[in-house]
């Protein structure tokens, strides 16, 4: 379980004076779960994600992970970048099993449990391929093993379908949560859509800019349905699915800038 | 009905003329080959050389003819010049270049790299290479002589210099190259320090280093040639200055030769290297 504690993230401005980015967020991921931030761009989700994978230290507040406290990245913390962000002087399999050679795991540890790892994404056959010689959609896939190849406790995903095609994008969820069903990991994922959110999501957290706050939170069950059937079509054009949907949309509009701020900022810049 | 369909594309196949391959058109100069322009000027440029050579339309003192040079060159290669074999000069020109690159590597991958990685390294190592590395190395020659006397030792060091330059400000560059997800990413895969720079920073900067060996050994040809000319008995450049003394512009030309050859071999080993060390660079 990952725990969020009245955390703040302040940025410096253009002119020195602070701008604040997150404000005194709180929210729990249960173990298990998948947790799902969605808002527009600004909304400090990045900023969030940033701070659980320890790259960004809080301003203020807490975060820990199974009661110990969040310091620095660490590989208790796995993380699916937007872009990829494997090495492409490592084939596939060297790729995934970077962590593992971190951790001083011998080649003949390491290799196998890498290859296991590519079967789960169902790329098994891919072991010796140079990542510039695969797909965008497969390129995640391999990112998504190399991160469950240490074991964390949570996997952190930054937008991690975003800059796919929607066909690609839609097998790579069914995969995520085929991946889950199987390994009942911790995930934290941000999305900017409200579908993805609620298809994904055992919660799903709205969250509004400038400051970025939690703005609803949701729970929501359509992926267990989904992980139990198989099938999109029931999931989404189930009524309560498009209900969510509008509260959603409605939401996030309502807690976009009024003009007057906005223009306000724009005569600030 | 679907083997109707296979006779249809069966037909299609055997009797259809080979297909127009069509690709998107290219802006500037795009893909094209230039390979045979570039061996028809050569060609050009080589029988303007033999003609206006040959009609004597200029002296021979200052335009020797093809066969002259070739014919010297196999002189030059049997018999030597200036007290030595060919193979001597060139021998003493290459043990030059290659312990002054050998130096420069050695000691400008680690300054650049860590000048990339670290505050100190960087206000430490800047002012004397932003300082010395503007400067033509023919200016400050004569320093290395008097401090390093008129051997090897001298004209090593100034070539190590000269070389020295664009390998480190490659590698500092390699360094500021590496995406910061790159650095995340490993850091959340539990990357030591040791490890980020062993498996990230390093490789990721390799690219770079190696673009920087090759500029470097482009000025190491320069600067040898100039540090030849003064104090030495051997070498290529010691060569073409004793036959310019002597007005021997076929041996000149012969001198040339042998080191845009060295040059371009030089050039391509490298190139040769880096397919094999980066074969990604481009790709990624």
């Amino acid at each position: 379980m990952l725990n969020i504690h009245n955390a703040s993230v302040y940025f410096a401005g253009r002119n020195g004076a602070p701008i604040k980015a997150l404000d005194r967020i709180s929210l729990e991921i249960p173990a298990g779960g998948i947790v799902v931030a969605l808002g527009a761009s600004g909304c400090g989700k990045s900023t969030l994600l940033n701070a659980i994978a320890g790259f960004l230290p809080l301003s203020e507040g807490t975060i820990t992970l199974e009661g110990k406290p969040v310091t620095g990245p660490g590989a208790d913390r796995g993380v699916v970048f937007q872009k990829d962000t494997l090495l492409p002087w490592r084939n596939v399999v060297d790729n995934v099993a970077l962590g593992l050679d971190f951790a001083g795991f011998p080649r003949s540890v390491a290799r196998p449990k890498a290859q296991e790892l590519l079967q789960l994404v169902g790329l098994q056959d891919f072991a010796h391929s140079a990542p510039y010689e695969l797909s965008g959609g497969m390129r995640q896939r391999v990112g998504i093993a190399r991160a469950l190849a240490t074991d964390p406790a949570i996997l952190l995903m930054d937008e991690p379908f975003g800059a796919l095609d929607s066909l690609t994008r839609e097998q790579m969820q069914e995969l995520l949560i085929s991946v889950w069903d199987k390994t009942k990991k911790t995930i934290f994922l941000i999305t900017h859509s409200i579908d993805e959110a609620l298809s994904l999501a055992t919660h799903v957290v709205v969250m509004s800019p400038r400051p970025g706050r939690i703005a609803a939170r949701y729970d929501v069950a359509f992926v267990r349905r989904f992980a139990r059937t198989g099938l999109w079509g029931a999931v989404t054009s189930d009524p309560e699915f498009i209900r969510l949907r509008e509260d959603i949309r409605a939401l996030i509009h309502q807690s976009d800038l009024p003009i007057a701020d906005m223009q306000r900022s724009a005569a600030h810049e | 009905m679907s083997d109707a369909i296979a006779e249809c594309q069966r037909l299609a196949a055997t009797e259809a003329p080979a297909p127009r391959i069509v690709a998107l058109r290219d802006v500037g100069l795009g893909t094209g080959k230039t390979l045979g322009v570039s061996a028809a000027t050569i060609v050009v440029l080589l029988s303007l050389w033999g003609l206006v050579s040959g009609m004597r339309l200029v002296a021979p003192l200052f335009l020797p003819t093809p066969s002259e040079v070739v014919a010297q060159f196999v002189a030059v290669f049997q018999d030597g010049y200036a007290n030595a074999t060919l193979a001597q000069h060139l021998s003493a020109s290459l043990i030059r270049i290659s312990l002054a690159a050998a130096i420069a590597l050695a000691l400008a991958v680690p300054i650049g790299l860590a000048m990339g990685l670290n505050r100190w390294a960087k206000g430490v190592f800047d002012p004397p290479i932003e300082f010395y590395w503007p400067l033509p190395p023919l200016s400050y020659l004569p320093l290395m002589i008097i401090w390093l006397g008129i051997g090897e030792t001298s004209k090593i060091a100034l070539l190590a210099l000269a070389m020295f330059a664009p390998i480190c400000l490659s590698a500092q560059a390699g360094v500021r190259s590496v995406p910061l997800e790159r650095v995340n990413a490993a850091l959340s895969l539990g990357a030591t320090r040791w490890q980020l720079f062993r498996h990230i920073v390093l490789p990721s900067a390799l690219p770079e280093i190696l673009t920087g060996l090759r500029i470097a050994l482009g000025v190491g040809w320069g600067t040898l040639v100039a540090a030849e000319l003064i104090a030495s008995t051997r070498g290529i450049g010691y060569m073409i200055m004793s036959a310019s003394n002597f007005l021997a512009t076929d041996v000149v030309f012969v001198g040339i030769a042998v080191i845009a050859a060295c040059a371009f071999v030089f050039s391509y080993a490298l190139r040769w290297l880096e397919t094999v060390l980066v074969p990604w660079k481009g790709k990624s």
